[in-house]
C-alpha cells in the first residue's frame, strides 16, 4: 500500500509535468537570454561592422573599457553618487523608520503613505519633477565646481528616491523589536541614549545594511532620474552607456555593462543574506 | 508600617476612561515573596509596572525604602525586573548581559567581573558565561534574566509571570528553585501571576486583584481557608456554593438550599437581609453508597487524577456539586456506577459563609 502511494503523484507536484517544465524553461530563456547574450558578446572579437556575429574570444574590450577615460570618469561619478546618497538615504531612512515605528501622531497613516509614494510614482515623473524643481529653485551647480560637489543635484535626487526603500526595510526590521528589551535596559539603568546605542542600534544593524545596499544598487544603476538631473560635466555610468549605445554598439559597452551587472548582483546577494539573517533571528 | 520596603499607597491608574488599578494600598515587607494574583486584565501587571517605573500612577504614591519614587524614572529606581519574555539582549553574551546593568552604574571593571561571576554562580550558569542567548534553552534564558537583575543587588526583584513561558515540568522545578534563590539572596520578590497554584506554592503573602481592586491580601493558607468573598474562594482552588435561604444574625443555625437546616461551627456575623452563600471546598465532602443518611445525590462523571478523583454529583435539589475523593473513596472502587444513588457528607466545620 505504502509503496503504491509513493509512486502516485501528489496534488501539487506540478514539477514533474512536461508542460510545466516547458513553461519554466521558456520563462527562464525569456528572462535571461538577453543578459547572457550581452555577457557573451562582451568577449566577442568583433573589430568592425557591428557586434552581432561571433568572431572569436577576446578580453580586449575589458581592457579598452578600462582605458576609456570618459567611461571610467562616469563610473567613478556613479560610485561617488551611490556612496554619498546611500549614507544620507540610510540616515534619513532610519530616522523616518524610527519615527513611524515609535510615535503616534495625527495623520500618521497619511504621512506613511507620503513616505512610500516615491516608490510607486513613475520614475519619469519623479525625474521631470526633480528637474523642474531644481531649475525653478535656481538649484544648479555651476560648471567647474570641485568634484564631487558638482554631483550635488544628482545626489539629492538619488537620496529622494532611494531613502523610502531604506526606510521600509529598516521599518520591517524594527517591527519585530521586542519592546521589553528596551524596558529591560532602562530597568538596568540605561538612559534613552544608552538604550538606543546599546540595544536598538544593534537590533537595527541588519536592516541598516540591507537598506543601505538596496539604496546603493538603486543609485548605481539609475538612469531616468539621473538623466534629468545630470549636466554635460556630470555624466554617470548608465547615462554614459546610453550615449555610447546611441553612437554604436561595441563590445566595450557589453564589457562595461557586464561589470555593472556583476556589482549589482554581488550587492543584492549580500543584501539578501542580511535579510535572511534577520528572519532567522527573530 | 514604616519598615515596609515597598509601600503602595492609595494608587489608582487610569488609561483614558479605563481604570486599570483602583485605590490599591499594599505594603511589601523585606525578604518576603509577594504575589500579585488575578485573572488577566485585573491590573496586576500595571501595578508591577508602576513599581518598576514604567507607568506613573494617576493618583497615590509609591514608596521604596521609605522614599517617594512616584516620579522617579525606571533607570533610577533600586528595583529590577525579570520580564515575561526575559528580554535577554540577543547580541550580547550571557556574561555581557549580566554585566550590562553594572556597566550602566559605571562600576570598575574588576568589580563588574566579580559581581557577574557571583550572579552567574547563583543561577548556576557559570559554564555558560560566553554563550550567546540563541544557544540557550528557555529555562537558561530565564536564569540569565534573573542573574542580570540580581547582579544589580536590587532592594526588590520584580518578576512578571516568571514561569508562564516554561513548559509544565520545568515550571514545577523552577517554582522551588525560585523560592530557594530568594532565600539565599534575601531580596524581596514581587511576582505577578495568573496561576493560583503558583502563587500558593511560592508566595509568603498573596494579593488577589479583580478589576483593578484589591480583593484580599493574606498568606496562602488564610486565602485558601478563609477567602473574603466568593470571587477569591472561586479563584483560589475549587469550591461549591450553596445558597443560604434563611439565617439570623448571631445564630449558627441556617437553612441552606439543597442541604436543608444545618448548624455551622460559628455564628453568622452578617446583617439581616444580606444575600449569603455557604462555600465548601470539594475535599471537605465525601461520596459514599446511599444508606439513608447524608445528602441524597445522583453520581455523575468521575475524573480520575491518579492520587484522587474529581467526582461530579447532582443533589436532589438539582444542584451540581464537585467532590474530591481520595483514592480509597473513589466511587469506582466502591462499586458505584454513574447514575447510582449516593449519600454526600459535608464537613460543615470547613464551610464558610460568604456574601453572595
Amino acid at each position: 500500500m505504502a509503496k503504491a502511494r509513493r509512486n502516485k503523484r501528489g496534488p501539487f507536484e506540478y514539477a514533474h509535468k512536461l508542460s510545466m517544465q516547458t513553461v519554466f524553461v521558456l520563462a527562464t530563456i525569456f528572462l535571461y537570454a538577453p543578459i547572457v547574450v550581452l555577457i557573451i558578446f562582451s568577449f566577442n572579437d568583433s573589430r568592425r561592422g557591428g557586434n552581432v556575429i561571433w568572431r572569436g574570444f577576446t578580453t580586449d574590450y575589458y581592457v579598452k573599457a578600462a582605458n576609456n577615460a570618459s567611461l571610467i570618469e562616469a563610473f567613478v561619478n556613479s560610485l561617488a553618487i551611490a556612496v554619498i546618497s546611500t549614507i544620507f538615504a540610510v540616515i534619513l531612512g532610519a530616522i523616518t523608520a524610527i519615527v513611524l515605528w515609535r510615535f503616534r501622531f495625527p495623520l500618521k497613516p497619511g504621512y506613511e503613505g507620503l513616505v512610500a509614494l516615491p516608490i510607486v510614482i513613475p520614475e519619469i515623473c519623479m525625474g521631470v519633477a526633480i528637474a523642474v524643481f531644481f531649475s525653478s529653485m535656481g538649484l544648479y551647480v555651476s560648471p567647474g565646481t570641485l568634484w564631487p560637489f558638482n554631483l550635488t543635484n544628482i545626489i539629492i535626487a538619488h537620496i529622494t528616491f532611494s531613502f523610502p526603500f531604506a526606510a521600509m526595510v529598516i521599518r520591517t526590521r524594527l517591527n519585530n523589536f521586542n519592546r521589553e528589551m528596551e524596558e529591560a535596559a532602562k530597568d538596568l539603568g540605561a538612559s534613552e541614549f544608552q538604550v538606543f546605542r546599546d540595544i536598538l542600534l544593534p537590533h537595527m544593524k541588519p536592516g541598516l545594511i540591507a537598506g543601505g545596499l538596496l539604496a546603493f544598487t538603486l543609485s548605481l544603476d539609475d538612469f531616468v532620474i539621473t538623466f534629468f538631473t545630470s549636466g554635460p560635466d556630470t555624466v554617470t555610468f548608465p547615462v554614459k552607456v546610453y550615449s555610447m549605445v546611441r553612437f554604436s554598439v561595441t563590445p566595450e559597452i557589453n564589457a562595461a555593462s557586464t561589470v555593472l551587472i556583476l556589482i549589482t548582483l554581488v550587492l543584492t546577494a549580500i543584501a539578501m543574506r542580511f535579510q535572511s539573517f534577520e528572519e532567522e533571528h527573530k | 508600617m514604616t519598615d515596609a520596603i515597598i509601600s503602595i499607597r492609595n494608587v489608582t491608574k487610569r488609561f483614558g476612561s479605563f481604570t486599570a488599578v483602583e485605590d490599591v494600598t499594599i505594603d511589601i515587607q523585606p525578604g518576603e515573596i509577594f504575589a500579585l494574583l488575578g485573572p488577566s486584565g485585573c491590573g496586576k501587571s500595571t501595578l508591577l509596572r508602576m513599581i518598576a517605573g514604567f507607568e506613573t500612577p494617576t493618583e497615590g504614591d509609591i514608596l521604596i525604602d521609605g522614599k517617594d519614587v512616584t516620579d522617579v524614572a525606571p533607570n533610577r529606581r533600586p528595583v529590577n525586573m525579570v520580564f515575561q519574555s526575559y528580554a535577554v539582549f540577543p547580541h550580547m553574551s550571557v556574561a555581557d548581559n549580566v554585566a550590562y546593568g553594572l556597566k550602566m552604574d559605571r562600576l570598575p571593571g574588576a568589580e563588574i567581573k566579580e559581581k557577574v561571576a557571583e550572579a552567574l554562580e547563583q543561577v548556576k550558569l557559570t559554564d555558560f558565561a560566553h554563550r550567546m542567548p540563541d544557544q540557550l534553552s528557555g529555562g537558561q534564558r530565564q536564569r540569565v534574566a534573573l542573574a542580570r537583575a540580581l547582579a544589580k543587588r536590587p532592594r526588590v526583584l520584580l518578576l512578571d509571570e516568571p514561569l508562564s513561558a516554561l513548559d509544565a515540568k520545568l515550571r514545577d522545578a523552577m517554582r522551588l528553585e525560585l523560592v530557594k534563590l530568594q532565600e539565599s539572596v534575601g531580596v524581596s520578590f514581587v511576582m505577578v501571576t495568573h496561576d493560583q497554584s503558583e502563587a500558593l506554592a511560592m508566595a509568603d503573602r498573596v494579593a488577589v486583584l479583580k478589576d483593578g481592586r484589591l480583593m484580599q491580601l493574606a498568606d496562602p493558607m488564610t486565602l485558601y481557608k478563609h477567602p473574603s468573598d466568593t470571587f477569591v474562594a472561586d479563584f483560589i482552588g475549587r469550591v461549591n456554593f450553596f445558597e443560604v435561604e434563611e439565617f439570623k444574625p448571631g445564630s449558627a443555625e441556617v437553612r441552606v438550599q439543597s442541604l436543608g437546616a444545618v448548624t455551622l461551627p460559628t455564628p453568622v456575623e452578617f446583617a439581616a437581609g444580606e444575600k449569603l452563600v455557604l462555600a465548601v471546598r470539594p475535599e471537605y465532602m465525601r461520596v459514599r453508597p446511599w444508606d439513608g443518611t447524608g445528602v441524597a445525590a445522583t453520581l455523575g462523571d468521575v475524573g480520575f487524577q491518579g492520587d484522587s478523583s474529581i467526582v461530579e454529583v447532582t443533589l436532589e435539589s438539582g444542584q451540581p456539586v464537585q467532590v474530591l475523593s481520595g483514592i480509597a473513596d473513589t466511587p469506582v472502587l466502591l462499586g458505584l456506577e454513574p447514575g447510582a444513588k449516593v449519600g454526600v457528607d459535608v464537613d460543615l466545620g470547613e464551610g464558610r459563609v460568604l456574601r453572595g
